[in-house]
């Protein structure tokens, strides 16, 4: 059975660029994989090891210029080849640009129907940048396959999957028939970082990327595009307390917490 | 216009009350709330014109549910609790009628003509703004928009579960804890600097010593299950907001640290000195926490003469 999973390049949210009015800068901001996008590959990766077939990655670029981050979205998703994905597609184009939940479920389903048939669609419970845990969702209408969201364990057994979804006050377990998709929690494995071994073998793997119209799309309208985007300002003193030894350090911590009125003695 | 609230519990009707009467007010519109109770029983909540009710079902059931109800009532909006269940029912509704969907709505603003639903994104580093139009889709997180319940006492009906082919097989109990972080003043937070379950011990008794409470990463909660689930500060669990926090090897990811920013103190142990966590603290400790928190504990009981 082959396996797509779904592997976003992310703004990494470590890396926020902002100007002196606090405009962020979307352009500067690096990308990175999404953090729960890893374990999905690494779940894809386990289930072949069971059943067999092929790990095919997919990717939308949702985040301009597309000429500027063309090699970055490569990167991506030699990170996700190197953890264990066989195969790469991604589309690349300027025309879908910031892309929205919708427009990239439109394109990616059609990337998907393109590349082959698949019996599980994996991807992460929510992405890095936008965290709006509806893209799994949206594909899986669009082509038309039961879901299940925020899975901690899933089983293959013929024909249907098993999944243990992790909701705040229980486990509820639900079974649908493949094929499916699903989104996986950070919770459900511990991927590994790639070895040398694995990065340098990441380029040996087919990566293919396209514009919208060499997967038969048109300019798609986009649904809910977001209007305005602003920083959220974090102002603290970032005083770094140095000391002869620790005994020092922590006694001077004690009497700036004792100074703030935080801690009484 | 007409809005469906749904939920599993009174308080997440409650919840898309409060959202529903600070919009209207926001945007001069009037809207009629309706309310759909999916498990749980029909409580009455005023406010409501109408409050449906059916059986516990999975997320496809009860979306096949509400997408009837849209159908026959011509509603507008539908809006759920910012949760698992009701992320996945209304990404649902949303495919099916191809409608925006605001996931996590934590305000509402105006400029000029417009109105703009706003929500965190990058980890809470930014807020995106969402011109409001109608159809639109939203989650509202739990008491974030305060409700008056007032008006008339609402009608009930039950409706017909719609099946579709998900089917639940079992559900399992998590363990319940009782910690209440969103109250607490003083927060020790634990990350995956530590090494083992046993070494907690030096921050409870570095809380205990402070009157606070321990908290945690996400990693100590749902992965390595070293505390409960009510002891997780991040966007995806608890908000704090006391007096002082004290991140004790946490690395500082924005999903973290952003839930901590109404703290009034934030000190940071890491022995990275890189680490992100350092921008986001008042006070930081570069050193090992398995060196520093003993020494930390004998100086402040010795100042406490304890
Ligand atoms: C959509 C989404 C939602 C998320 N929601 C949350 C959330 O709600 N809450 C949350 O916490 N995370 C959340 N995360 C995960 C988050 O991105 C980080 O992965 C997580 O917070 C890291 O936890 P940590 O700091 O404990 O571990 P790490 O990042 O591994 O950091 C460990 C730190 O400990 C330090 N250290 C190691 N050994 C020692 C020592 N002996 N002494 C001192 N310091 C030491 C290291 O230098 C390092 O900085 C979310 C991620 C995503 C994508
Ligand atoms: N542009 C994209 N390309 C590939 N996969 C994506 C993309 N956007 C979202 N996904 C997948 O959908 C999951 C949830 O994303 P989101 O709905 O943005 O929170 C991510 O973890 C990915 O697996």
């Amino acid at each position: 059975m082959d396996i797509a999973v779904l592997v976003k390049a992310s703004l990494d949210v470590n890396m926020i660029k902002a100007d002196s009015e606090g405009r962020i800068l979307l352009d500067s901001i690096p990308l990175a994989i999404s953090e729960y996008d890893r374990n999905a590959v690494a779940e894809a990766v386990r289930i072949k090891g069971e059943l067999g077939g092929r790990v095919v990655a997919f990717s939308v670029l949702t985040w301009g210029p597309a000429d500027k981050r063309a090699k970055e979205i490569e990167n991506v998703m030699r990170e996700a080849l190197a953890l264990g994905a066989d195969e790469a597609h991604v589309v690349v184009d300027d025309a879908i640009l910031p892309s929205d939940v919708s427009v990239t479920a439109e394109t990616l389903s059609n990337l998907i129907k393109k590349t082959g048939d698949f019996g599980l669609i994996l991807a992460g419970e929510g992405s890095m940048d936008m965290m709006s845990a509806q893209l799994p969702v949206r594909i899986a209408y669009k082509l038309g396959y039961p879901v299940a969201t925020f899975a901690r364990k899933i089983d293959v057994i013929n024909g249907a999957v098993k999944v243990t979804r992790d909701l705040e006050d229980v486990l509820q377990v639900v079974e649908l028939p493949l094929p499916a998709v699903v989104s996986v929690t950070g919770e459900i494995n511990q991927p590994r970082l790639p070895t040398l071994l694995q990065i340098r073998k990441s380029f040996a793997k087919p990566y293919k990327a396209y514009t919208i119209s060499e997967i038969g799309m048109d300019t798609p309208e986009k649904l809910f595009p977001f209007d305005d985007i602003k920083l959220v300002t974090v102002s603290r003193k970032n005083m770094i307390i140095e000391g002869e030894n620790l005994e020092e350090i922590a006694e001077k911590l004690i009497d700036k917490l004792i100074e703030e009125g935080v801690v009484r003695v | 216009m007409k809005a469906l609230v749904i939920g599993n519990k009174t308080s997440h009707l409650v919840d898309g009350l409060g959202f529903i009467q600070a919009l209207s007010s926001e945007t001069g519109v009037s809207i009629e709330a309706y309310g759909l109770l999916y498990g749980g029983g029909a409580e009455e909540t005023k406010g409501f014109t109408k409050i449906f009710s059916m059986p516990e079902a999975s997320p496809e059931a009860v979306a096949n549910t509400v997408s009837k109800l849209i159908e026959k009532m011509t509603l507008e909006m539908v809006i759920a609790p910012a949760e698992k269940n009701g992320t996945e029912i209304l990404s649902r509704v949303a495919s099916v009628y191809d409608m925006p969907m605001i996931t996590e709505v934590s305000g509402i603003s105006k400029a000029g003509e417009n109105t703009y639903l706003e929500r965190a994104i990058m980890g809470g580093r930014a807020t995106a703004l969402y011109r409001f139009k109608t159809p639109m889709a939203v989650t509202v997180p739990a008491k974030k928009f305060k409700a008056s319940e007032s008006g008339a006492t609402p009608e009930f009906e039950e409706l017909q579960v719609i099946d579709g082919v998900t089917k639940v097989v079992e559900v399992l109990p998590k363990e319940k804890g009782a910690v209440d972080l969103e109250a607490a003043d003083v927060i020790v937070g634990v990350g995956r600097g530590f090494k083992a379950k046993d070494d907690l011990a030096m921050a409870f008794e570095l809380a205990e010593l402070l009157d606070g409470e321990v908290g945690c990463s996400r990693p100590v909660a749902a992965d390595f299950k070293w505390l409960g689930e009510d002891r997780w500060i991040g966007i995806s669990g608890k908000k704090i907001r006391g007096k002082l926090y004290i991140a004790v090897g946490i690395s500082g990811a924005p999903q973290h640290i952003m839930a901590a920013s109404d703290t009034k103190v934030i000190v940071a142990v890491n022995k990275d000195k890189n680490a992100p966590i350092f921008t986001f603290s008042d006070y930081g400790v570069v050193a090992d926490l398995y060196q520093f928190l003993p020494v930390f504990i004998k100086k402040l009981k010795e100042k406490k003469g304890v």
